[in-house]
């Protein structure tokens, strides 16, 4: 037992894990991070990227085929059902069954969990509620909508009350008010209950709402991991534009406040490392030299910056088996 | 691993199935067809004409038994293409993803299989006493058929998801589900008996699981001699359990 390396209060630990699926696709290479308990961490990465698979070894749907990877210090290759027995799970496609009512579709796999009979009830009561579909709970899920039936797997996933909910892209195929509501719920059950929260998502204003830490993954491997405003500032700093009433034929600018990045006669685009500290210097700057200036607007960088600089996305490689089964969840999501 | 809870996710899962049913049973209804063409026109017909040499019992007592294993086969041996198309739409995997054992779920899903053999069976029983078809109707024999009912649906349903596991699209599934049960079906004793067989068909139905089944059947709904009853039932319970622990072992496949 090599536990003594590993520490208990980690809600997920992974080490070197990998998984190469047949015909020699490494899906996930040597993969090492920490999830911190009550925190939410993000997963992003373009398809094929990994994401899903790595939840799938987590939910233990699949076997890595080396490493290590811990639930609460679990070993999730020797107590597969321990470790399921935290967690709650909504996949990327929806999987609910449509031919069950809602209540059903709770009750089932509340059965399924163990969830205790005395408490059974009073649970999809409460899952019902949190997630608003107390008043629908007796029709069949077919005749939901998209954001109701996102909304029930939710609340699938919350019966057993894990202490971990797996989110592989929560908000696929979602309206923009359905969305809100998601991500509202998915806030709230970590501030109230504490729950621990991993989330896959190639929405990049989903991942800076909702996420603590964010790791970008990129061909199997983590290529940058950190909070949000970490990875932004990893990007390069603020882009300071400068419109200039009269065009100016060359200016040479001093490296203390920024770097021209681009320019033209009368527009200058400054990379400076802190765009509200750089704009009285660079105001300064023209004034000294006699240049009217129109106006000036800063640019911060945001997430689809840092996911553009992290993640290579090679078009020409998107016929992996997990690009077809992406494609494949897409179909049935707009069906 | 605790056997209650074992059972109690198996019997969830065709609680499962049985809340479907309930909520549209079309498909009950349009099952029935088959079978009831068999025996209305197929077994109508051979009777009259007396060409089997079926002993005691006239020929649409001969083929009751022989039609209700055969549509119970229909039922689980397509029950892989269920599984398939649950396995599309994401069910599989949620109930994969439960601190159920994956055991527990192959159980649950060869019961559902059966719980729509039992259906399959009533129907056939309330067409043969509408034909006016004399079967013995004790009690503890009717148990008994819906006993074998129960144990063939199990054992060729979970062979179904095991093939499944390997073949994991329902065109696949379609297609061997069609090599599979006309072969079963036509080299049993279910519409003649083994004796008109030529030679070599009679080895290979000896070696058919449907001809026990049939058998079985047969010696509760008509004859009432029980001797090859044990031996049956025996194989049938060996084969179930086989082939319920592959598909347990092989069922994740069809994640892949």
């Amino acid at each position: 037992m090599d536990s003594s390396n590993f520490e208990n209060t980690k809600a997920i630990e992974t080490k070197n894990l990998t998984k190469i699926y047949h015909g020699g696709i490494r899906a996930v290479d040597d993969v090492t991070f920490l999830v911190q308990p009550g925190e939410i961490f993000g997963l992003l990465g373009p398809n094929g990227a990994g994401k899903t698979t790595m939840i799938k070894m987590i939910v233990t749907l699949a076997r890595p085929t080396t490493g290590n990877l811990r639930v609460f210090g679990i070993d999730a290759s020797k107590s597969p059902e321990t470790v399921r027995n935290m967690l709650g799970y909504v996949p990327q496609s929806i999987s609910v069954d449509t031919d069950l009512t809602g209540y059903e579709n709770l009750l089932i796999f509340s059965k399924l969990s163990y969830v205790d009979k005395k408490q059974r009830n009073g649970r999809i009561k409460d899952a019902l509620e949190y997630m608003g579909l107390t008043d629908r709970a007796k029709d069949l899920v077919k005749h939901y909508s998209g954001g109701m039936m996102r909304r029930l797997e939710i609340a699938q996933a919350l019966v057993n009350r894990p202490r971990i909910l797996l989110l592989d892209e929560p908000s696929i195929g979602l309206d923009p008010a359905s969305k809100m509501h998601v991500w509202e719920s998915i806030k709230q059950l970590k501030e109230k209950f504490g729950t621990t929260i991993l989330i896959t998502t190639h929405d990049m204003s989903e991942a800076d709402e909702l996420c603590d830490r964010i790791a970008i993954m990129s061909d199997g491997k983590i290529a940058a991991l950190g909070s949000p405003i970490e990875l932004k500032k990893s990007v390069g700093g603020d882009v300071v534009t400068v419109n200039l009433t009269v065009a100016y034929p060359s200016i040479t600018f001093p490296k203390e406040i920024g770097t021209i990045m681009h320019s033209n006669e009368k527009s200058i685009q400054i990379l400076a490392e802190n765009g509200e500290i750089a704009i009285p210097l660079v105001s300064n700057f023209f004034r000294d030299q006699k240049i009217a200036i129109d106006s000036i607007s800063i640019n911060k960088p945001n997430l689809d910056d840092v996911f553009m600089k992290y993640a290579k996305r090679r078009l020409h490689e998107e016929i992996s088996p997990h690009a077809t089964s992406a494609r494949r969840d897409f179909v049935r999501h707009t069906r | 691993m605790n056997i209650a809870r074992f059972l109690s996710s198996a019997v969830t899962v065709a609680e499962m199935e049985a809340r479907k049913i309930r909520h549209d049973t079309t498909e009950l209804w349009i099952r029935i067809v088959q079978p009831a063409l068999w025996l209305i026109v197929f077994g109508v017909t051979f009777n009259s004409i007396k060409a089997m040499p079926t002993g005691s019992f006239s020929y649409i007592q001969f083929i009751t038994p022989g039609i209700l294993a055969q549509s119970v086969l229909f039922i689980a041996i397509f029950y892989g293409i269920t599984v398939v198309w649950e396995r599309d739409v994401g069910i599989i995997t949620k109930l994969l993803s439960t601190p159920s054992p994956r055991a527990s779920i192959v159980l649950g899903k060869s019961l559902s299989a059966s719980l729509r053999g039992m259906f399959q069976a009533v129907m056939i029983f309330a067409l043969a006493l509408a034909l006016g078809v004399k079967i013995r109707l004790d009690i503890p024999d009717i148990l008994g058929v819906f006993a074998v009912v129960i144990l063939f649906a199990m054992c060729f349903s979970s062979l179904s998801m095991l093939l499944a596991s390997f073949m994991k699209t329902r065109d696949r599934m379609m297609g061997i589900g069609q090599a599979l049960t006309m072969p079963l079906f036509f080299a049993s004793n279910a519409i003649y008996p083994i004796s008109v067989m030529p030679v070599w068909l009679q080895y290979v139905s000896k070696v058919n699981p449907l001809s026990y089944v049939v058998d079985a059947m047969r010696s509760m709904l008509l004859s009432g001699s029980y001797e090859n009853l044990p031996i049956d039932i025996l194989a049938l319970l060996v084969a179930t359990v086989t082939f319920v622990a592959l598909a347990s072992i092989t069922i994740k496949r069809l994640l892949e």
